[in-house]
């Protein structure tokens, strides 16, 4: 490839890594909460997100709401889901071999998608809201990616003050270290378990809704974002939650630099192996985090 | 001693039956008898893996996918006849797990479950990628032969082969090496076990079935493209066979195999939509109720021996 | 002739808690040893460390001169050094015999008559094959005690051994360890029933909060201050 590099470029794509970085550390921070909590395994967490785009694609479409104005809706609707799919499922593999919980949440994650699949068909469905771009000096910054990093940094920033300062945060963290002292302790592990899943898949719904004006909305979308949730995990260290952000910043900046050489499919490979290397290399993640 | 006797009096019996098949069945019958087969060997081989060691492979098909290309591709580029192509299949399936289980193996479970959970989509984004070869988006086609009673008996041979394969690695103290990975792999790694070597072993083992099948499963289709030999239901279908019939026994994958094969064949052409549903719902309802599967809730309810 | 074993300034740590703190310890060969200390000391992170089953921070082991920090747990298994667990790890869905058998190498036959040998040993024979899991407490624990044996190992280090065996059998337990001994192995076991450390082992090290404060025979250590204060203290 004889393309010329030039630090304009290096730098717009340095800029968009940022900005899908911070959508790829929310939804992350949700699968890191449940796997520090529960150890859960949620393969799941990606189709949380596409059910959370087709709640504004409705919405969008049913009563004209601005696409943004869905998100209490759609976070709503997805914390419900989550609970009750904690409640009646989830919860009954909490102290299984983690080979069940991967199980059992992979049979949920085809359930939802053939669900999708039967209400929405696998039409291509997208929403036409914001287009277009704010200039930034030399380079664009794209509109949708922009509130998306926006919207998403601040609910990720709502979440680590829930998880630092108040008494919720504590028990949710105190759980996470020690599931028995914490239960000695008096704090209601059950009732943590309910609201972390829940709370977990509101903010995959979030990115839906976030993502539903910059991609097409179909049934399969989730599939790759349970993978890079994972990737970002991994990258951060497992159960390290501020992980999930340096981890999801590091992800979306590899991605975009390395669609600079690349082409967009071979990009997909980069992921992949960037797993597999740190994998092997630190196991417990960039920053260190719990082995698992 | 006679129990024995009788029970591979009746195997022979069910072998004799099955090669006879094809003389007497239509087209469609010997088609659906090869992919039973298929999904025996498929089904089977996935259990090597995942069923004795609990290591989850969630992208199977990938071999499977691997087995088709390689075959295909020997065949139209190379003019190999399609016998060595798909036993060719199996080969490249096993190289592809080697350099994919060699890193991702020495990792825990729950990692090598999310490694292989990206896998299907790079093989699919490689095969795109080397279109000169591969023909990338716009698929492989073979030569027209009708070759599916030559295919049928292959097949079955593979089939048999595996399901052969299964109960020596159970009934051998390798086997019970894999298991103690399923069962405790701290304790097993600590009485001198070299887990990561034993689970590549067996990783290997688990992806010649599915490269061979895939070799196969490309001449009778006569034409092959990535959306149709790496599709994520077929690692679901294989995935819930295994469970069903019982996971970690020889004859458990062959069981969900037949149940579930006649159950798609039934369901298929009215509920299309619904496929997914049915086997998520099955995979949610086998891990919360029977998660040993139905030959593995036998097997200990009954003590049954391990060779079930 | 070297020592069996030799640890040098053993550090690890969880999170921010120092586990094992600067340990220093030397076991000569054919000889008994106690570890033993208030909860939550690191005995057992330290047996972990040994046997490569937990990462070390830093400090050197080595085992019959040969240095094995970094190995990973099954190559210095397979070096001569066996372990029982706190929390017992047979395999569940194996029988007691299969549970033996799975852990050797070379002529099956000579294993299960090896295997054999030793169930009948601790009076399990008839439950050869009964799945683990379905054994009692105390004699799940005594599989994981042959089952170090099968591979013969030099070093043996027991993980509480004596706890939830009934009388008799603890008896024909610590004859067998005192038998290894005399045949030249070296015993290190965690313990917390003092009479047995008292009755059985030659030295004892004292752990606490990751730290050896004392080394010496039981009687010295029975009236050491640090060790008192330790358990009772503070």
């Amino acid at each position: 490839m004889n393309v010329v590099i030039t630090p304009g470029m290096l730098g717009q794509v340095v800029i968009s890594g940022i900005l899908s970085g911070a959508l790829y550390a929310m939804v992350a921070l949700g699968l890191a909460l449940i796997f520090g909590v529960m150890r859960v395994i949620n393969i799941a967490h990606g189709p949380f997100l596409m059910l959370g785009a087709y709640a504004t694609f409705v919405l969008h479409q049913a009563l004209g709401l601005d696409p943004y104005l869905t998100l209490p809706a759609s976070m709503l609707l997805l914390f419900a889901l989550g609970a009750l799919l904690q409640r009646t499922l989830v919860f009954r593999v909490v102290d299984a071999p983690e080979l069940s919980s991967l199980l059992l949440t992979f049979g949920i994650s085809i359930s939802l998608v053939n669900l999708a699949q039967l209400g929405f068909t696998s039409d291509l469905r997208a929403i036409e809201y914001i287009t277009g771009s704010w200039p930034l000096g030399p380079f664009a910054l794209s509109k949708a990616r922009t509130i998306a990093f926006g919207v998403a940094l601040a609910l990720t920033g709502a979440a680590f003050l829930v998880l630092g300062r108040t008494r919720l945060g504590k028990a949710i963290r105190a759980t996470s270290q020690n599931r028995d002292v914490a239960l000695a302790c008096g704090i209601n592990v059950q009732g943590i378990h309910l609201l972390t899943f829940g709370f977990a898949a509101a903010l995959a719904g979030a990115g839906g809704t976030l993502l539903s004006v910059i991609v097409a909305i179909q049934p399969d979308m989730g599939q790759i974002w349970t993978f890079k949730s994972f990737l970002v995990i991994v990258l951060g260290g497992a159960g390290n939650y501020p992980g999930a952000l340096v981890g999801g910043l590091l992800l979306g900046l590899i991605e975009q630099l390395s669609s600079l050489f690349l082409t967009a499919q071979l990009s997909e490979v980069i992921a992949y192996l960037l797993l597999v290397v740190v994998l092997l290399v630190r196991p417990t993640g960039l920053l260190g985090g719990r082995q698992v | 001693m006679s129990r024995r006797a009788g029970f591979l009096a009746a195997l022979a019996a069910a072998a004799a039956l099955l090669a006879v098949y094809p003389s007497v069945a239509s087209g469609y019958g010997v088609r659906a008898g090869l992919q039973l087969f298929m999904w025996i060997a498929l089904a089977g081989s996935w259990n090597i893996i995942s069923g004795l060691t609990g290591y989850v492979s969630f992208g199977h098909v990938a071999f499977f996918g691997a087995g088709a290309y390689a075959a295909g591709i020997l065949v139209v580029k190379s003019g190999w006849p399609w016998l060595p192509a798909s036993l060719a299949g199996g080969v490249a399936a096993c190289l592809l797990a080697l350099v994919i289980g060699y890193p991702c193996l020495r990792l825990k479970g729950p990692y090598f479950a999310i490694a292989m959970l990206g896998l299907n989509e790079v093989v699919r984004a490689l095969v795109s990628y080397f279109e000169g070869l591969t023909g990338g988006g716009n698929g492989l086609s073979l030569p027209t032969l009708d070759a599916a009673i030559p295919v049928y008996y292959v097949m079955g041979l593979t089939a048999a082969a595996v399901v052969a394969l299964t109960y020596f690695v159970i009934t051998s103290r390798f086997g019970l090496r894999l298991m103690t990975i399923r069962e405790d792999e701290v304790a097993a790694e600590a009485m001198g076990i070299d887990t990561a070597r034993h689970k590549l072993y067996a990783f290997l083992l688990s992806a010649v079935g599915p490269g061979i099948a895939g070799g196969l499963a490309a001449r009778d289709q006569g034409y092959i493209e990535p959306v149709s030999v790496f599709p994520l239901a077929t690692t679901i279908t294989m995935i819930v066979m295994v469970l069903f019939g019982g996971k970690g026994t020889v004859w458990g994958p062959v069981l969900g195999a037949v149940v579930l094969f006649v159950f798609q064949e039934l369901v298929w052409a009215r509920f299309i939509y619904l496929h997914q549903l049915f086997f998520g719902a099955i995979i949610i309802a086998v891990v919360l109720l029977m998660p040993r599967g139905v030959l593995g809730l036998l097997q200990i309810r009954y003590r049954l021996p391990r060779t079930i | 002739m070297s020592p069996a074993l030799e640890v040098e300034g053993l550090h690890t740590h969880f999170g921010g808690v120092s586990a094992v703190d600067g340990v220093s310890l030397v076991l000569e060969p054919g000889r008994i040893y106690g570890l033993i200390g208030p909860n939550g000391s690191g005995k057992t992170t330290l047996f972990n460390c040994i046997t490569g089953v937990e990462r070390r921070d830093a400090g050197r082991v080595a085992f019959n001169g040969q240095r094995i920090d970094g190995l990973k747990p099954w190559q210095i298994a397979r070096k001569g050094i066996g372990r029982t667990f706190q929390v017992i790890r047979v395999f569940p869905e194996l029988s007691a015999l299969e549970n033996l058998l799975v852990v050797t190498r070379g002529s099956r036959v000579a294993a299960r008559e090896r295997a054999l040998e030793l169930l009948t040993f601790v009076r399990l024979e008839g439950l050869r094959d009964e799945y683990a899991g379905n054994l009692s407490y105390g004699q799940q624990k005594l599989v994981e005690f042959v089952r170090v044996l099968m591979r013969d190992p030099s070093l043996i280090l027991l993980d509480e051994p004596a706890a939830g065996v009934n009388r008799t059998l603890l008896q024909d337990l610590l004859d067998a360890v005192r038998r290894l001994r005399d045949r030249g192995k070296t015993i290190l076991l965690v313990e917390h029933d003092m009479k047995v450390v008292m009755g059985l082992c030659e030295t004892v090290f004292v752990l606490d909060h990751g730290e050896k404060i004392a080394e010496g025979p039981p009687g010295t250590i029975q009236t050491d201050e640090r060790v008192i204060e330790a358990y009772f203290g503070r």
